[in-house]
């Protein structure tokens, strides 16, 4: 989790540089009167790395990923819930009572 | 709905509490919300914490759906006292309830006083109405008492209002079935399954409905649903593969005149047969002989 976040701080910032070199770049261009034709090198790399470390936080800090199966082990159903709402009481366990002394203390 | 995770984890924590090992409300509180009937050991845990003054009062306000809880299952083990003492000490601190008051008319159920249950829920109807669960109630007060058409009655009444209530058209459902009124339970179950499609053993449980009342087009159905309830678990299910071993040897005895030739059937009967087989021999290799035999009668027997 820390180092999760620590390293979605640090891809958020090196994209955040990224933006600042290209302000700068543009601002050189316009100062020696050349034609816009591409970023920089450097630029693009930080744009990717950025990329890479950003999206490696947002998979990883949030939890982990459920399962969409329907047969997988957390989704598959293997019993129905007894109907507690309908449940009637003149069962066997009237012949059977709870061998069991123990009372409400209050 | 119990998921196989959930089911485990019910399991472990049931012989965690079992052997003494803690966690008690843990437990309890799985059981609550998985809805899972285990009434003696909510008594015997429930009661442990309930009597020690630390430990009910570390629950907070979280102790009164516990007095409720123990109340239900003391009165499905006949520990009628117990379940007073709950109640009394639930209708001290909630004088007006209806929630209370319904666990008193459940009371008297349990104690068989029907004539009295059944007025006391009508007066709670007059409250209100529309009340679910006491509407419920009412159904499972005709069944305790045999009169189950009268149960299928009030059922069918109370499904016209409340439609979405799939608990109540299950109940529907098990009761036809316990009556062999395969043709209505078949419509409770079709019911289930558009309400909730991906729940497999609804599935499983219509297209036993199905092979049940037989004939042709039924097994054919029956053999899609169990096919369908394949498909959901995962091949897990070793009933669903059982029922396709069934209805393909039933249809093979139904269509043998016509020679139609049914590749499709007999290569999913195998199919079946084989992950049946690898199912037995990973999880019980002794019953193995049994089953081989089983499934060559089936084989063999058009």
């Amino acid at each position: 989790m820390g180092i999760g976040v620590v390293v979605g701080v640090l891809g958020v910032l090196i994209l955040f540089h990224a933006a600042y070199s290209t302000i700068q770049y543009r601002g050189l261009l316009k100062i020696m009167e050349e034609e816009f034709s591409g970023p920089p090198m450097n630029v693009v790399l930080e744009l990717l790395l950025g990329l890479v470390l950003s999206m490696w936080a947002g998979l990883t800090v949030p939890g982990n990923f459920l399962s969409i199966h329907p047969d997988s082990e957390e989704n598959r159903i293997v019993s129905l819930p007894a109907n507690l709402d309908f449940m009637i009481f003149n069962h066997r366990g009237r012949v059977f009572p709870l061998e069991m002394n123990v009372k409400l203390k209050n | 709905m119990v998921t196989k995770t959930e089911e485990t984890e019910l399991i472990s924590l049931e012989n965690q509490v079992d052997n003494g090992g803690g966690g008690a409300w843990e437990y309890l509180c799985l059981v609550r919300k998985l809805k899972v009937r285990r009434s003696e050991k909510v008594v015997k845990h429930g009661l442990s914490i309930l009597n020690d003054a630390k430990k009910r009062s570390s629950l907070g306000p979280d102790d009164w759906t516990l007095y409720e809880q123990v109340a239900v299952a003391a009165m499905d083990c006949q520990s009628l006292g117990v379940a007073k003492d709950c109640i009394k000490v639930l209708q001290k601190r909630f004088p007006e309830s209806k929630r209370v008051g319904r666990l008193e008319a459940m009371l008297l159920e349990a104690k068989g006083s029907w004539q009295e249950a059944e007025e006391a829920y009508a007066s709670l109807l007059e409250d209100n109405s529309l009340d679910q669960v006491i509407h419920k109630r009412k159904v499972a007060l005709a069944k305790a008492q045999g009169n189950i058409s009268g149960a299928i009655e009030s059922l069918n009444k109370y499904l016209e209002i409340f439609m979405a209530d799939h608990e109540a058209w299950r109940e529907l459902a098990e009761i036809y079935v316990s009556l062999q009124m395969y043709k209505q339970a078949a419509f409770c179950y079709e019911e289930l399954i558009l309400s909730q499609p991906t729940i497999p053993l609804y599935h499983l449980a219509y297209a036993d409905v199905l092979y049940t009342l037989g004939g042709l087009e039924n097994l054919q159905n029956a053999k899609k649903y169990y096919a369908s309830a394949i498909d959901l678990t995962g091949g897990k299910n070793t009933r669903a593969l059982f029922g396709i071993c069934l209805c393909s040897s039933a249809i093979a005895q139904l269509t043998k005149g016509k020679n139609r030739e049914d590749k499709e059937g007999s290569q999913l009967q195998s199919l079946a047969a084989i992950a049946l087989e690898k199912d037995y021999k990973q999880r019980a290799p002794g019953n193995l002989p049994l089953l081989t035999s089983a499934l060559r009668s089936l084989t063999l027997s058009p």
